[in-house]
């Protein structure tokens, strides 16, 4: 009887062990994701947004016990480098990604130009790669495994101007700034074709090189063209910042605008609270705001307790890009990522953005860009409010 | 085109020239007495910026006692360097080139782990504008244009009349004849790189409530101190300020007429200019 026994207690605890390592060796599968974005530089801000917004993301995931595709669960493993804004090293952090890391999926970049440079490494290789990059060529037929997951200027410009129109009869010139790239170029050419559209005077349409500091010279230039309204387009915030500060100690006083305006609180801190009064951001997300989803001010309040900033709308968008693009994989069964890419297209998921809507064919010929309600906010008194929310014309349709 | 719109370009030019001279005397400085080009002399005024922005922006010293600071702490981390590396690359030109790279990145990295990636903002120390004869130009620039000519001053007082600067200048012009003469060369070294790097601390210091801070701060002013040693002449205090307005003169009225892409290269074409005519600088010596 006792030999028995013992044999059962032998067998029980072999059979625990056995168990645990099978369960530990299905948990031990990794599934490694690249983040790639500027991490250093100007335009820091975008990168450091969307690796956040990543982790935030991966670390729910695995404190929930791993990602669970097929019979398989997976530990999602963030593999991230920053490229500085340039083309260069973004192709260079792209091969690393994919052909030493052996990614398939990359779910975060920033600056059309990196998107393009990583776009000729992740399309031949099947890699799903999504961005919040500005670049109008980023999207198109030649490109089916790109997303954006943010809204671009070619949906934010023309219904910010509508309103602006609407709202601001008085304006009637208006000068326009953004780095001088393909981000840069692609904003203008949206906000440029938006104010013509719309009756508006183009006072000016200029642009300066990435990591510039001083912005007088090119403020003088500016100013004297008379604008009612200065829209630091595509500019990232720490050089909005400086070019809003700089505008007001050349004595302007009109309206500001900031199309490409992801995040007003990063701009306030650079530009200081009266310089940056009366900004209107147009893709900006206000995570404290009533506009937004209970989940986005869930998501806003855990992000300001673990990395004590407010979080913009990059770092929203890329956490809900995750969360489609890992939903996509479970319903997929797979990791192929043209099965994923399937599973994305055909079926709807519910995001922080609400029932996720992918169009864009009119625009760029292929359905592949994320499309949600532009929210408009004003910076007043240091603080950021929501004034208006307005459709982007995709979305109407 | 108004002549009031040329002169404010000129202005613009001119109004923040004086701080990158103090970078480009730093440099100069440094080259004179060790004979050695310091690629992380940028870092430097990074390292000023960010004093500025803990003890002025965070802890909320007065500025001018902040600026000082900044002087005094970025001058002992230039000894400090040049006691650990610099003394032992004194006229080793190409090593010191390699070596200074490398601090360069180190440096820049280590300012990315501590400090963080993002800019950091400091406020303004002075507000307001001021306007005359239709020109434009604001109370902090101006603080900042004339406090980098009291310290081009107070350097050129120091060269010229103290017995530490009449020293440096010996070294600088002979070592071998200095130090028979018992100038302490190793005392003079290490003096004269904590200057340089004072210099660029305090360039760093006044910026950084203008520009805000970051980690990659350095790249943009050590480019333009390279451009205005080159055009006024290696080694020579006048030939940096006038070097200095040249540069900002060209790329204020520069801006008026082209983009910001052929602007940013304009500097470089002046270079290739004072090279082929005067390759010494405008006020270099034989």
């Amino acid at each position: 009887m006792r030999i028995r026994a013992s044999i059962a207690a032998v067998v029980i605890a072999l059979a625990a062990v056995v168990g645990t390592v099978v369960m530990g060796g299905a948990q031990d599968k990794t599934l490694s994701i690249g983040v790639l974005g500027p991490l250093s530089g100007g335009a820091a801000s975008y990168g450091v947004e969307l690796v956040r917004g990543a982790e935030m993301k991966a670390d729910e995931i695995n404190k929930a016990g791993g990602l669970k595709v097929g019979a398989d669960t997976y530990r999602i493993k963030l593999v991230s480098y920053d490229h500085k804004a340039l083309a260069a090293d973004a192709a260079t952090a792209a091969n690393k990604l994919v052909f030493q890391d052996k990614v398939k999926y990359i779910i975060g970049n920033a600056v059309g130009a990196t998107c393009n440079a990583v776009q000729t490494v992740t399309e031949p290789e099947k890699v799903l790669f999504s961005f919040v990059c500005w670049g109008t060529n980023n999207l198109g037929p030649d490109k089916p495994h790109s997303f954006r997951v943010m809204l671009s200027q070619w949906e934010v410009a023309e219904p910010f101007y509508r309103w602006v129109k609407e709202k601001h009869p008085q304006i009637k010139r208006v000068a326009a700034i953004s780095p001088n790239d393909t981000s840069g170029k692609d904003t203008n050419t949206a906000v440029v074709k938006a104010l013509k559209a719309l009756g508006f005077e183009v006072a000016a349409d200029e642009y300066y090189e990435r990591g510039t500091k001083d912005f007088y010279p090119i403020l003088t230039k500016i100013l004297a063209a008379k604008p009612d309204m200065l829209d630091v387009a595509a500019a990232p915030a720490g050089e909005g910042g400086l070019i809003l500060k700089q505008a007001r100690e050349l004595g302007f006083k009109g309206a500001k605008g900031w199309t490409a305006g992801t995040n007003p609180f990063t701009i306030i801190g650079v530009a200081g609270k009266d310089a940056a009064e009366g900004v209107w951001s147009p893709a900006n997300i206000n995570v404290r705001s009533d506009f937004v989803s209970a989940t986005v001010r869930r998501f806003g309040a855990e992000y300001e307790k673990r990395y004590n900033e407010v979080p913009g709308v990059i770092a929203v968008a890329n956490y809900a890009a995750f969360d489609v693009i890992t939903k996509a994989m479970q319903e997929a069964r797979s990791l192929d990522t043209d099965k994923v890419l399937a599973a994305l297209t055909q079926k709807p998921f519910e995001t922080v953005w609400g029932r996720l809507v992918i169009g864009g064919k009119e625009t760029y010929g292929i359905d592949r860009q994320f499309l949600y309600p532009v929210v408009i906010s004003e910076v007043r008194d240091g603080k950021v409010v929501d004034i208006a929310q307005v459709l982007p014309t995709a979305l109407k349709k | 085109m108004s002549i009031d719109l040329l002169v404010q370009a000129l202005l613009n030019g001119f109004g923040l020239a004086m701080v990158y001279v103090l970078v480009a005397l730093g440099l100069t400085l440094i080259f004179s007495i060790l004979e050695i080009i310091n690629f992380a002399h940028g870092e430097f005024y990074m390292l000023g910026g960010y004093v500025t922005y803990y003890v002025f922006a965070v802890f909320g010293l007065n500025y001018f006692a902040t600026l000082g600071f900044a002087i005094l702490a970025v001058g002992l981390a230039g000894v400090v360097a040049e006691r650990l590396i610099f003394r032992y690359l004194r006229g080793k030109t190409l090593n010191a080139f390699i070596v200074s790279l490398g601090l360069l990145w180190v440096m820049q990295a280590s300012a990315q782990l501590s400090f963080g990636v993002l800019d950091k903002p400091v406020p303004s120390a002075f507000s307001g504008i001021v306007r005359a004869f239709g020109l434009v130009i604001s109370v902090e620039r101006l603080v900042v244009s004339l406090s980098a000519i009291v310290l081009i001053a107070a350097l050129y007082l120091f060269l010229r009349w103290s017995r530490p600067g009449r020293a440096m200048r010996a070294v600088a012009q002979d070592a071998d004849a200095a130090a028979l003469q018992g100038v302490d060369i190793e005392l003079v070294s290490a003096l004269g790189f904590g200057i340089g790097c004072a210099l660029a601390g305090g360039a760093g210091g006044l910026l950084a409530p203008v520009f805000a801070v970051s980690p990659a701060m350095g790249a943009l002013p050590v480019v333009k101190a390279f451009i205005i040693i080159i055009i006024g002449g290696m080694g020579s205090l006048p030939g940096a300020v006038v070097g200095g307005l040249l540069l900002g003169s060209v790329e204020g009225l520069g801006s008026l007429f082209m983009g910001s892409a052929a602007v940013s290269v304009l500097g470089f074409l002046v270079v290739i200019l004072a090279l082929l005519v005067r390759p010494r600088g405008l006020f270099g010596g034989a």
